[in-house]
Parts: C-alpha cells; structure tokens; sequence
C-alpha cells in the first residue's frame, strides 16, 4: 500500500476528528497520465502530468458534506477540513445521512483482479513514439486521406481510502490506449470522419496499434458517399460499441436516488418482466483485468455480482447507502462497474441477415432520453441493411421511441460483446423501430 | 498573507459557519489590491500563488530552455460550492478546490504539456523539464520581469462568493422550493441545486504579459417531478452567470421557477411531432444551440487548420442570406460565457463569424492565428491548468433580422416551433448536428397548436444555415448555465438568437407507417 496516500487520508479522518466531526471517511488519490498525439507524420502533443486528490465525506451533527481539494499542503489542508467540519454544521440536519456501516465493507473479496501492468508504468518515450507511427503510417494509407489524428494514452491510478468506523483500502490500476481519428475527403465540402480506439489495464490485451489504425481508417472509409436514410418504421440492429452507449442510456436512471427523486421509470419495474427475455445484464465488479472492476466501491461497499436484468424481468437497480435508507432498498451499490449483457449465440453477419432489412446504426449523434419517462430520440449513423447485408452509408437521422418499450422488442442478441467499454454488450436487435430522416 | 491564513482559522475557530473562501483569497482580490500593496510590492495574485517575479521568470527559462515559439505558465485556484435541496431540506453541501499551475511549450503546431498541483519552485522546474521535452532546440530569450495587464471589468464584484455564507444561500433555496410548490397542486418533488464559485487565474507568457482575471460564476438549477394519477414527469430550469450573491432577486428566481413548473405540467398534455423532414422555427433565445452546433465549432481554428472542418473552404464564401449575421462575443458584461482575458492571455473579444451572409473569420487560438498569419482572437480556453488551451466559443449568438416571430409562424403550413433545449452534438467533417428539443408546439396552418416533447433534430450545418430563410427582430441571450465539451474538457458558455425559420431539418418523432 502507498504509505503516502495511506497517511495522507488517515490524516485527513484525523484533523477531521479534531475539528468535531463525529465520522468522516477520506480518499487520497493520484494519478500519473501520458499522451502522446501524433498527427499527419509528426508528434503533435506530449502531456506528462501527475495529479493528485483529497476527497473526504464528513458527517458531524447529525449533518453531511463532502469536500475534494488539490491543494495538499498539510497547514492548508488542515485549514480546508477545519472550514469544512463548520460547513457541515450550518446544513440542516438528515438522519438518513449516515456513513457506511461496517457490514457493509467487512468482507472484502480478496481475488487477484490484476489490474496492475508493470510493463505500462515502465513505458518510455521511444516506445510511444514508435505506437504512434505505426498508428500513423496506418491510417493515412488512403489517397482520400486529410488528417488523421493516432495517439497513445497512458497511466497509472492509484487511491487509498479511510474512515473513522475503520475502513481501509487501496485500489491501483493502469490503462493503456491505443487510438486514432481519420477525416477523409468526401463530396463537395464534406468531410467523412470516424475513428477507433482500444484499451485496458494491460498491454499484451490490446491489439497492435496497425491493427487499431487499420480499423480506425475502415470505420472511415465505410462513412463516404453518406446519404440522408429514409422516415420508416423498420428493424434495427445496433453494433456492439453502439449498444454499449445505448444500454448506458437503458441503465441511467436504474437507481435509487432516482427513483426516491421521482426521476426514473424504473420506479414500477422492480420485480417485473419489463424487458424482452432475450436481455440479461449483470454488473460484475469482479473481472479479472476489467476495465471497471473493483473490490470496493466509492461508499466502500463490498464488490459482488448483482443482477440487474434476467431474462427480462428486473431483479436490482443501483442503491448506495443513503438513497437506499431515504428510499427503503437494501444498498446494492451505488456506482456501476462492468455491466456485462448476456450475449446470445450469432454473429453480426446472422443477426444483420436475420433482420433482413432495416438500419444497421454503427454510432449515435446526439440525442437524449428523458428519465423520468423513457422516452428517447437520437441522432445516428450507419448503414441501410439491404438482402440482409450491410448496405449504403446513411446518416442525418434520428431514430424515436420509448427505452422501456424498445427493449421488450429487443428480439436477438449477438455473440460479439464490445471489449473496450466497462459496458460488455454484442449486437442487438429491434423489430418495428421509429426512424427518421428524408 | 501567511498571517491572513491563520486569522481566517480563527474565524471558523470562532464558529462562523459561512461556506467561505479562505480569507487570504479575498484579501487578494483585485478590490483590496491597493489595501494591500505595501505588503505586496509586486501583484497580489503572485502573492496568492506563493510565487514571485524572480521564480516565474526562473520556470519560464526552464521551460523555454529547449527552444520554443510560445509558452506559458497558467496558474490557476478555483473554489467552487455546491448545495443541494431534496425533499424540503439543505443537507448536503459540497465544496471543490483545485489549484495548480499548467505549463505549455509551443513549437509551430506542437506543444508539450505538464502541470503540478505543487507550486513550489522544484515541483514547477521538473514539470517545466518535462514539458520543454517537445522541442529539441536551443534556450530563447526568457522575460526576467513580466508586464502586468490592466484588470478587465466585465464581471466586478462587490462581493465575492468567499463572503457568502450557506445561512444567506439557503433561504433562497426554500424560496424556489415552496414557490415551485405553491405555483401547481400537482408537483409532487422539487429539488434545488446551487453552485457558485470563485476563480483567479494569473498567465505568464514568452513574451513577458502577465494577465489576472477574477472569474466569478453562479449557477441555481430548480428540478419539478409532477403526479397526475399514475403519470410522473419531470422537467428543470437554471439560471447561470458571471455573477454574485444580489443577482439573486426573487423575480429573477421566480421566473426560473415558473418556467420549470410550466414546462414540466406541459409534459402532460405533449406528444411527439410526426417524423421526418418539416420546417422548423427556433423560438428566441436558447435555440441558440443550433448556431453552436451547426457552425460555431465548426469555425473554431483547429478544426480548420487541419483541414478537417467542413468550412475549411469557405471564408469569403456566402452560406446565409444577407439578413444572416453570426457573432461570438466573450465581451458581454457578466454572461456565463464572458470572458476579460482567454487563457492564454489574449484580451477576448468580438469575433464576426458571418457578416451578412458571408463567412468571415475562425475562432482563433495563438496556434492558428500563427499558422493563418492573423491576431488570435482571444477564443484560446482551456477547463484548467489541467489542459492546454485550444479555441473555443464564449457567448456565440446570431443578430436581429428583417422579420418578426408572428411573421414566421404564420408562414408555416406543418411544422414545429422549438422552445427548450438539453444538449447538442455536431461532427466537424460532415457538418451533420443535432440538438435535443424537450418542449415545443405543433405549427399548423400558420398558427400554434399542440405541445409536443423528447426529440432529436438532426440537420447539416452548412445546409442549414442557406435554409435560414426568415430571422425576426427579437434577439436575446439565453440565461441557461450551458457547459460546452470539446475534446474532454468543459468551458462555459452563452448562447442566444432571435426567433428564426428554417425552412426544413430532420425531426424525431413517432407513428411513422
């Protein structure tokens, strides 16, 4: 454990203590992050940077807030606290604001989720530049080619937490990504742009940078000659990095603070079958090398399996200690880790030939939900699916409908979960789908 | 101001229970500036960062000493405080600091990049080596004393947020509450949510400036969930500004309340517009967001100097009618988007983007305006010390034309007319934008009937902007708290527009057969 942050938050729990506050719990952090941006055959930026962070939730008086600062010079941070601790006393008081009980964190797993790469910390400045050209040199093989943006992006976090009711934990991980954006000449004035980016924790899971460049210049490529689709109602099937945007809109409003707060049409579904039976999500902090995974969550919470969605039916929503007190649910967690979707048996090519025709969305542009309700309207891009194929580029439309309502007409998914979003989710597929355009 | 630190501990010692910037902050503020300048020979905010003359300029030689075209330190503080109201009471509060300095190195189009939260002079030397690593040249000539810059005056206060206490917040915060109660038997919760905060920023550049701004910014956000049998819906309102603590009046909350309310039980009655193409009129105001989306970013330089806009091409060219003219104006007193100074030191100004018609000029950071040979245009922003600069927009609105709004609603067979906005999104290359329009009516025959909800409007930005073919003579600034995004960091901006018609985009909407 990093016996600076350790003592730093420990620290903080105790000037807190001293000022009068009844509990608190802290968390230092810092961070270590690199880019390196290449563009159009030369370096273009190099940002090294090391950030640091306090964090610290007070409760005092029967009162609650919290305070984050930079500013870590120890007179000045016993100042912050102090200011922080009387704060706290001039709020009105809340009895459901209370820090997170010890049974809460007791039995932390243990499991190696190996998180850490030595060979990312170790990265050097030769290593990076030699990613980003062969990034480069990739994406500018096409006479069409503008711009073309490669970057490396790198680093290590690392936090330690503590509390007044005993809690003490440290979590550490790296990332590495390897990514490039391409704009490319297309008809009149238009640009067609695009790009494709991977990562993780540790370097020997990604694919090689020409690999990444390659598919950063085909997602590009596949954007020329792109034409306004057609007003239809119509099947559509939503690529596996699309989903996991659109499933992250499903999830938005699958938690307690806010159902208590009247804002999320998940408020009735609990224990319902509100969904297609074809949709399963499980939040999974506990994968090995996932990029959202966790022993503990930012309350301290215990890491475990929680099913949000089987077969259809609603089995958890997302509750952190105090709108879970406020709102009569047992704490789940308040914070999302890996949402993993249960993916099905085909592949995009079948799924893609099963729906025959319809609109084939590869990203979105835009667009909102309401939470309250569920009712959606996005932008999007993709592709018309003709013969049960992927067909012409299309784009400047809008596809509109309900979240609630269009996931009971999910009728397939695929068998391609998207790796580079904490949000596993394959291909999915909607019968009878509002779309917008000429 | 070591001793101003403990005095202020005294303060909170003595029980004060003010939700207050450390004393030392506001005794350096620019007002107290000549109170304090016998302690403070040099520039109050020097004092304030704990750094002087002699060591900005020894970090400046450091980080020049590979060679470099531009370069700057970014100090910055900021102290931002937020409180939240459920369910009748205030008890949560929030309070974030961020402090640092961000050093830049600039050669031609490349730049190094490095910040430390340290500000001691080992800590800023090692981050100034690391940025300095970009170039690979020889040492220039760094200033051995900079030249301070007049204050600007576009958002003065007479109190700053540092002097308001969480007992002065936090009946204007049960005001919204039980007004927003008393206005409909149906709101079933309400919510309330305030922000406000102080931030200084001092910039040394290459060439020896050294610019101050005092950046005051308040934000109050109200949120409606309404019951009618088992229909909930919910809408907000927020009012945002350069601004302080008396610009709270009760009309100004009332307004924002009454909006929240009125667009919330509106919710009941809205349905969705049919789908497809139609013309669409932008009611006055926050329709602002078209001319963010469909061609403010799409003017900022380094989109252009890559050649990766799709109005890479166009200056000099006619997009609009001649009644079409589009402005991006950091220079308007107390605007969420203002600003006296960008972050690379350049004084903001008024950028003409379209004069009647023709496109005129890019929003200019010093990286572009080199490249384009030009003056910056004061648009390099940046979210912190955390980032380096790039162009951005600040307050991006279109002037009053030849038409009025009764005009163009009655020049409209089937089509829509949008109020109330979310967000906005635009690809750069295709040109290809939306905005998300959460209220809004029906037009029918040239008159306003039903209300509609929930969609996504979808268009070109070039395409759009020729379609714009009536714009009507009531112009005015939104006073919503927008944030805009670009490449992972947040700015603040304003928007505004008057009341305009274009004669066809993409609408969202259902029952399509």
């Amino acid at each position: 454990m990093s016996a600076e942050l350790k003592e730093r938050a420990a620290q903080a729990v105790e000037f807190s203590q001293k000022a009068g506050a009844q509990d608190s719990w802290s968390t230092a952090s810092q961070s270590r992050d690199v880019q390196f941006e290449y563009r159009d055959g030369s370096l273009e930026k190099v940002k090294d940077t090391m950030s640091q962070n306090l964090d610290i939730r007070i409760y005092a008086g029967g009162r609650y807030s919290s305070h984050s600062t930079t500013d870590l010079n120890p007179e000045r941070l016993q100042d912050f606290i102090t200011e922080a601790v009387a704060i706290t006393g001039a709020l009105e008081p809340d009895e459901y604001r209370r820090i997170t009980p010890e049974t809460l964190f007791a039995d932390r797993p243990t499991n190696d989720l190996d998180l850490v790469d030595a060979s990312v910390q170790a990265l050097d400045r030769e290593q990076r530049v030699a990613w980003c050209r062969a990034l480069d040199e990739v994406t500018h093989q096409h006479e069409r080619v503008i711009s073309a943006t490669s970057g490396v992006y790198d680093g290590t976090q690392t936090s330690v937490s503590a509390s007044s009711n005993g809690f003490l934990g440290e979590q550490q991980s790296t990332y590495c990504w390897f990514g490039a954006g391409v704009t490319l000449r297309d008809q009149g004035d238009k640009r067609a742009e695009d790009g494709f980016y991977a990562g993780g924790a540790h370097v020997v899971d990604l694919p090689d940078p020409e690999t990444v460049g390659r598919t950063a210049l085909e997602r590009t490529l596949s954007r020329l000659d792109s034409e306004k689709g057609p007003t239809v109602k119509a099947s559509m099937v939503v690529d596996s990095r699309a989903a996991a945007s659109l499933l992250g809109r499903l999830l938005g409003a699958a938690n307690a603070r806010s159902v208590q707060q009247g804002r999320s049409f998940w408020a009735p579904l609990l224990g319902e079958e509100a969904f297609s039976n074809k949709l399963t999500i499980v939040d999974d902090p506990l994968i090995v090398r996932g990029l959202a995974s966790r022993h503990y969550d930012n309350e301290g919470i215990s890491s475990g399996t929680l099913p949000i969605v089987e077969n259809g039916v609603v089995r958890n929503i997302y509750v952190d200690t105090y709108y879970g007190r406020k709102g009569d649910m047992a704490p789940t967690t308040g914070s999302p880790s890996n949402r993993v979707v249960k993916p099905g048996s085909q592949s995009l090519e079948e799924l893609l030939g099963v729906a025959g025709t319809g609109v084939y969305v590869t990203s979105w542009l835009g667009g909102n939900a309401d939470s309250t309700t569920g009712d959606f309207s996005l932008g999007l891009r993709g592709h018309m699916i003709e013969n049960g194929e992927i067909g012409r580029p299309v784009g400047e439309m809008n596809v509109t409908g309900n979240l609630r309502d269009l996931f009971t007409r999910l009728e397939l998914v695929g068998n391609d979960p998207y790796p580079y979003s904490a949000t596993l989710a394959p291909s999915l597929v909607f019968a009878d789908v509002d779309f917008s355009g000429a | 101001m070591k001793m101003k630190r403990r005095e202020f501990l005294g303060r909170v010692a003595a029980g004060s229970a003010a939700l207050s910037m450390p004393a030392f902050l506001s005794g350096c503020g620019i007002q107290q500036a000549t109170a304090i300048a016998d302690q403070t020979p040099e520039n109050p905010f020097m004092d304030w960062f704990g750094v002087d003359e002699a060591t900005t300029a020894r970090v400046m030689a450091e980080l020049s000493a590979n060679g470099a075209d531009a370069a700057d330190l970014y100090f910055q503080h900021s102290r931002t405080n937020f409180l939240t109201l459920e369910d009748g009471i205030v008890s949560s509060a929030s309070s974030t600091i961020q402090q640092g300095v961000g050093l830049r190195v600039v050669i031609g189009d490349q730049t190094g990049y490095a910040f430390t939260e340290d500000l001691t002079l080992p800590s800023m030397l090692a981050a100034a080596r690391t940025a300095a690593a970009i170039a690979s040249g020889s040492q220039v000539v760094a200033p051995q004393s900079f030249n301070a810059m007049g204050m600007g005056d576009l958002y003065k206060t007479t109190v700053p947020w540092s002097d308001v206490g969480i007992d002065q917040k936090l009946p204007l915060m049960k005001f919204v509450e039980s007004k927003a109660r008393s206005l409909d038997e149906a709101v079933d919760k309400v919510a309330v949510y305030w922000a406000d905060q102080d931030e200084r920023v001092m910039i040394a550049t290459l060439n020896g400036k050294l610019v101050t701004d005092h950046r005051p910014m308040t934000r109050v956000t109200v949120t409606v969930t309404a019951k009618k049998g088992d229909e909930v819906q919910s809408g907000f309102s927020n009012i945002a500004a350069r601004e302080e603590f008396g610009w709270y009046s009760e009309d100004r909350l009332t307004t924002m309340v009454q909006e929240a309310v009125d667009r919330t039980m509106i919710l009941f009655d809205a349905r969705r517009p049919p789908a497809g193409e139609m013309p669409v009129i932008l009611a006055s105001g926050a329709s602002g967001i078209l001319l963010h989306e469909a061609i403010g970013h799409g003017m900022e330089a380094d989109f252009n100097r890559k050649g990766v806009s799709i109005y890479s091409d166009m200056i000099g060219k006619k997009v609009a009618e001649p009644f079409v003219t589009v402005v991006d104006q950091a220079t308007i007193p107390r605007e969420r988007g203002a600003l006296n100074y960008d972050d690379e030191g350049n004084q903001a100004g008024r950028t003409v983007l379209v004069k009647d018609g023709i496109l005129k000029s890019y929003l200019h950071d010093r990286i572009s305006a080199t490249q384009y040979n030009l003056e910056p245009t004061g648009s390099g922003r940046r979210q912190s010390y955390r980032y380096a600069p790039m162009p951005r927009m600040s307050c991006t609105f279109m002037e009053d034309g030849p038409h009025t709004k009764e005009e163009i609603i009655a020049a409209v067979d089937h089509g829509i007319i949008c109020e109330t906005y979310t967000n906005g999104q635009v690809q750069i290359g295709a040109g290809d934008y939306t905005f998300y329009v959460k209220n809004g009516w029906l037009v029918e025959n040239g008159k306003v009937t039903a209300p509609i909800k929930d969609v996504n409007i979808i268009g070109n930005g070039p395409e759009s902007l020729k379609r714009i073919t009536m714009v009507a003579n009531d112009a005015r600034l939104d006073t919503g708290g927008w944030t805009c995004g670009k490449n992972g960091q947040s700015v603040p901006v304003s928007q505004g527009i008057p009341t305009v018609l274009v004669s066809k985009m993409t609408v969202g909407g259902e029952n399509v057969s």
